[in-house]
């Protein structure tokens, strides 16, 4: 009897398996993406509330200029995606989105936004980032001490085929953004003053470069020059004349040596969301709670105010060259995302999710 | 670590007074009565005509006396209750406003979290107040701070037995809850004096499904079991015949694991409630009216540690009032006086130990120009370091038109300002302080008709029906800035209406007595003006569910007695913007026991189940509550 059940498990084991084989190799036969979000659009990270599972994401539609909310809770079988969604990664046909206070990246098909897995057992996670189909990186910050201050954080490296963790490189304070360029993976220690350096092949790291402190996002610029933005030491525990100024810190990556740092002029100021243009040659930014570009050929701090409002996520549309600026609404009620010509005059707006965080563009 | 020994000695110096009175014998004296009171009605109403008043049932409180708060209002009146999952904080919400936009008085001083500016009601068990009272509106403002939507009344019991009396109870029920409590009473014309303790325990270990997970799959409820404490004394001395002496204790000591949210990682969330209350009360009547002194101190001690976070909130407060009351013949009332508020806070958030010092004054007048007629008219005026608050005056009046054997119909009215002091966090957490910040203003308008069918002793019908508007002015709410610094701001203006519909029938059959109770409530609240950001103009607000309909029954035969409560309520918006929304639900509760007279004592057997259904419903988003769960206690009483 018993031997009877195995073999009709495995049976059916088996034929699943060749029926679940035909689809895939049909999904294989078409040509170019294809999926309810494949079109030309914008897909808007909703952090949420802290605590609860109200996190979700947007996709604007830029050619009917309609929105979707709560994609992936739709296409989820009324999952919600999970408690402060932080950020969210392409590559390949796959979205990571990174969802911080449930310490999981959910993975979804990026044209269906169908969940592919989860990956657990993360701790703080905030960014991801894939080197390719089988390997990715996560920066985590880990648990805050009881007194707010945290320890070193981690970045833990992910395989992709399994969704497990295969390692755990210990980094600096509240790793934020990372990417990899030249084989090489660049993490910003948010809470402290360096970019450490970890290299692909060996997953370990190489070097730890010197920047202004409070490293908090970065981009890879059309001459492969590592930007990062820095907000200056800020801490509403400490008293504001040991506050330090914000910076903009050029780093060439053949040598991983810095060659510029453009110090801002306020030092009570933060800055932060460091993006870039789609031609790669020009850099946005928050800065004292007002959107800023700076050129990447200018020798120094020549940056321009564009847009007079504070945003909690910035993204510029590669295509258009449009601004894409989330304005939270005091986490209470839905955000309202702002859109912007490169002049700075508002195009359109439309609301999405609860504090809207960040733009991935398709 | 001061605060053990000071109960000590307060427990102390009580005994000893009862030893010396017992001792001494003194002569019987009528027990003294509020004038006032016997006069004007029930003390919520006296200077309050036209406003709405809801008591709950001693009978029915004593069923739930194992309970909360939160537990024993959210089944019999049209209150919206949040609660932070099982074991967390329970905060309450009136006519579409907030929590701490709702005033809780203990004997008629304000216990509100002085920090948080609102009180948790899953840390006040039903065992350690007499009665509770819900006054619904801003006619509660001449309370002082805070009563916006409307006031929590409770008052220690009122003694009335001689000689010695006591009750003791025992609690089983599902997911690991005990609860024992037990009181003792003694009484003689001079003196009252009771004493009681409470434990009890949940584990909260209850099944439900992970929404949050592939497939929904059944998982059991961590990090969330309450372990809590407390003691009530209470001591009243008729020192003359016009003079009565009252002290109160109460302390209350919480212990609970925070449940956190479906999906939300486990940060081992815990909190540490102490709160001792004290308070000495002296009356004495004279030809110039009631004199009334009270003098309390307070103190509320909040430790919460996770992970990542470990806080600690050390409050004391000191408070006087002194009232005169002066009753001119059986239509005129007018009482007169000051309360005195000092603060002294200790926060982990706060630059060191922080005071502040508040001081109010007010006038209440209550004259009938006939025996249908009641007016009332009020003035309260604060003084707070800069936030002085508009005062707050109240207008009511209720006329009974129509009076017959059978039938009797009375219109009634009210108008009232309110406002709400910000609180100490508002006020001195650190790198959040807005020197603009306002205190919260409001008016209410309500108006109702009431109906009260009398036949005979058989039939007792009561019906009211209120309709209300409200406006909350520089609602206080925590808002980041344009460098992303929270800190509090007068966000926006709120304006909320809605109608209150409730009958009451009790009837005696014979030996069988029914009651029945069903309420229905209908809530719009929305904000009409926003200071900061771009807001939810014309949006309900989050957590404000726009219907909640109640229906509870009563019935004792023969010393059985079965009850039921079965609450409904409507979707609730989990965000301003009307977007994610959690769903209405029906939950039904069924109580039954059984009263045994052993010679002169009672032994009462009691049966309970909540949630008979099994419904799954959340009262903040994601957060699991219990299915079914069955109570037996066993209750004896030596009168």
């Amino acid at each position: 009897m018993k031997k009877n059940s195995l073999f009709r498990s495995l049976l059916t084991a088996a034929v699943l398996s060749v029926i679940s084989l035909s689809f895939t190799s049909c999904d294989n036969e078409d040509s170019g993406p294809s999926g309810a979000y494949a079109e030309n659009g914008v897909f808007v990270v909703n952090e949420g509330n802290f605590g609860y599972p109200t996190s979700s994401l947007s996709y604007y539609n830029k050619g009917t200029q309609e929105v979707q909310n709560n994609i992936f809770k739709k296409e989820n079988q009324d999952r919600p995606l999970g408690d402060v969604a932080q950020s969210m990664a392409f590559h390949g046909d796959r979205a990571f989105i990174v969802v911080n206070n449930s310490n999981k990246i959910e993975v979804v098909n990026r044209y269906t936004f169908k969940s592919e897995g989860v990956i657990e057992g993360l701790s703080g996670p905030r960014y991801f980032v894939a080197l390719n189909g089988n390997k990715g990186y996560v920066t985590e910050w880990l648990p805050s001490n009881p007194d707010w201050s945290y320890n070193n954080g981690r970045v833990s490296v992910i395989d992709l085929n399994t969704f497990t963790v295969l390692k755990t490189i210990q980094v600096g304070l509240q790793p934020e953004k990372l990417l990899i360029a030249g084989g090489k993976v660049y993490v910003t220690n948010s809470g402290g003053s360096t970019i450490t350096v970890i290299s692909t092949v060996t997953d370990a790291i190489e070097k730890n470069i010197s920047v202004t402190h409070g490293p908090n996002s970065l981009v890879l610029d059309k001459n492969n020059a590592l930007w990062v933005l820095s907000s200056g030491f800020k801490n509403w525990q400490a008293d504001p004349s040991t506050y330090s100024a914000a910076a903009l810190t050029k780093i060439i990556t053949t040598a991983n040596e810095v060659t510029g740092t453009y110090t801002f002029p306020e030092v009570s100021a933060g800055a932060s969301k460091l993006v870039q243009s789609g031609a790669k040659d020009a850099l946005y930014y928050s800065y004292g709670g007002k959107v800023y570009r700076q050129p990447i050929a200018s020798e120094s701090l020549s940056h321009t105010m564009v847009i007079d409002k504070n945003f909690y996520g910035i993204g510029v549309d590669p295509e258009t060259g449009y601004i894409y600026g989330g304005d939270a609404n005091g986490f209470t009620g839905d955000g309202t995302v702002y859109v912007y010509n490169t002049e700075g005059t508002k195009v359109t707006e439309f609301r999405v999710g609860i504090a809207p965080n960040g733009f991935v563009f398709n | 670590m001061a605060r053990f020994p000071f109960i000590k000695v307060w427990l102390l110096g009580c005994s000893v007074v009862l030893s010396h009175v017992a001792l001494a014998q003194q002569p019987d004296s009528a027990r003294h009565q509020l004038r006032t009171v016997e006069i004007f009605g029930k003390p919520a109403e006296v200077y309050a005509a036209g406003s709405r008043v809801a008591q709950l049932d001693s009978s029915y409180l004593s069923t739930y006396a194992s309970g909360s708060l939160a537990q024993a209002l959210q089944a019999r009146t049209p209150i919206y209750f949040k609660n932070y999952g099982v074991s967390g904080i329970s905060s309450v919400a009136f006519r579409g406003t907030n929590a701490s936009q709702t005033a809780v008085l203990w004997n008629g001083l304000n216990i509100s979290s002085p920090t948080l500016g609102q009180a948790d009601f899953s840390t006040i068990p039903v065992t350690s107040f007499g009665d509770v009272a819900v006054q619904f509106g801003a006619a509660g403002a001449a309370y002082g701070s805070g009563a916006i939507g409307g006031a929590v009344l409770l008052s220690s019991p009122k003694y009335t037995s001689k000689g010695l009396s006591a009750t003791i109870q025992s609690e089983i029920g599902s997911f690991g809850r005990y609860f024992g409590n037990g009181s003792i009473t003694y009484g003689s014309s001079k003196v009252q004096t009771s004493t009681g303790v409470y434990i009890g325990q949940a584990a909260n270990n209850f099944k439900y499904k992970d929404l949050t997970q592939i497939q929904t799959p059944e998982a059991r409820q961590e990090n969330a079991a309450v372990a809590q404490h407390g003691i009530t004394q209470d001591l009243t001395w008729q020192l003359a015949y016009n003079t009565k002496l009252a002290l109160h204790g109460w302390y209350t000591f919480a212990d609970r694991e925070v449940q956190p949210a479906m999906g939300s990682a486990a940060n081992n969330a815990r909190m540490q409630d102490k709160n001792l209350r004290l308070m000495a009360e002296l009356e004495h009547d004279s030809r110039w009216g009631q004199t009334e002194v009270k003098a309390a101190y307070f103190n509320d001690y909040l430790h919460y540690t996770n992970t990542s976070t470990n806080s600690v909130a050390d409050i004391s407060t000191y408070q006087l009032q002194a009232e005169q009351t002066y009753t001119h013949g059986k239509r005129w009332s007018l009482r007169g006086g000051v309360n005195l508020q000092h603060f002294s806070a200790e926060s982990s958030g706060y630059a060191g130990e922080q005071t502040e010092n508040r001081a109010s004054a007010f006038a209440l007048l209550r004259y009938d120009p006939s025996s249908r007629i009641k007016l009332s008219l009020n003035l309260r005026q604060a003084v707070v370091e800069g936030y002085n608050p508009k005062p707050a005056p109240a207008l009511g009046f209720d006329w009974k038109f129509y009076n017959d054997n059978t039938n009797q119909l009375s219109l009634k009215g009210n108008v009232a300002g309110s406002y709400r002091i910000p609180t100490l966090n508002d006020r001195f957490w650190i790198g959040a302080g807005n020197p603009d910040l306002k205190p919260e203003q409001g008016w209410s308008y309500e108006s109702g008709l009431r109906h009260l069918f009398i036949l005979g002793n058989t039939l007792l019908l009561e019906t009211e029906l209120t309709a209300y508007q409200m406006l909350v002015d520089n609602w206080i709410q925590w808002f980041p800035d344009a460098t992303g610094r929270w800190r509090p701001v007068n966000l926006f203006r709120v304006a909320s209406k809605g109608v209150e519909a409730g009958t009451k029938a009790t009837a005696t059959i014979g030996e069988a007595k029914l009651s029945a109770t069903a309420g229905y409530t209908y809530t719009s609240s929305e904000q009409v003006k926003v200071y900061e950001g771009s807001g939810d103009k014309g949006k309900q607000l989050m957590y404000v569910p726009h219907h909640k309909a109640i229906l509870g029954a009563d019935a004792t035969y023969k010393g059985w007695s079965v009850l039921s409560n079965l609450n409904y309520t409507g979707l609730r918006y989990i965000s301003n913007s009307e977007s994610g929304y959690l769903e209405d639900f029906i939950l039904l509760d069924l109580v039954l026991s059984k009263k045994l007279q052993l010679q002169k004592s009672q032994l009462i057997l009691t049966l309970r189940s909540d949630n008979v259904t099994s419904a799954t419903y959340h009262t903040m988003a994601y957060h699991a509550m219990p299915p079914r769960g069955y109570t037996f206690n066993i209750r004896f009483i030596i009168p």
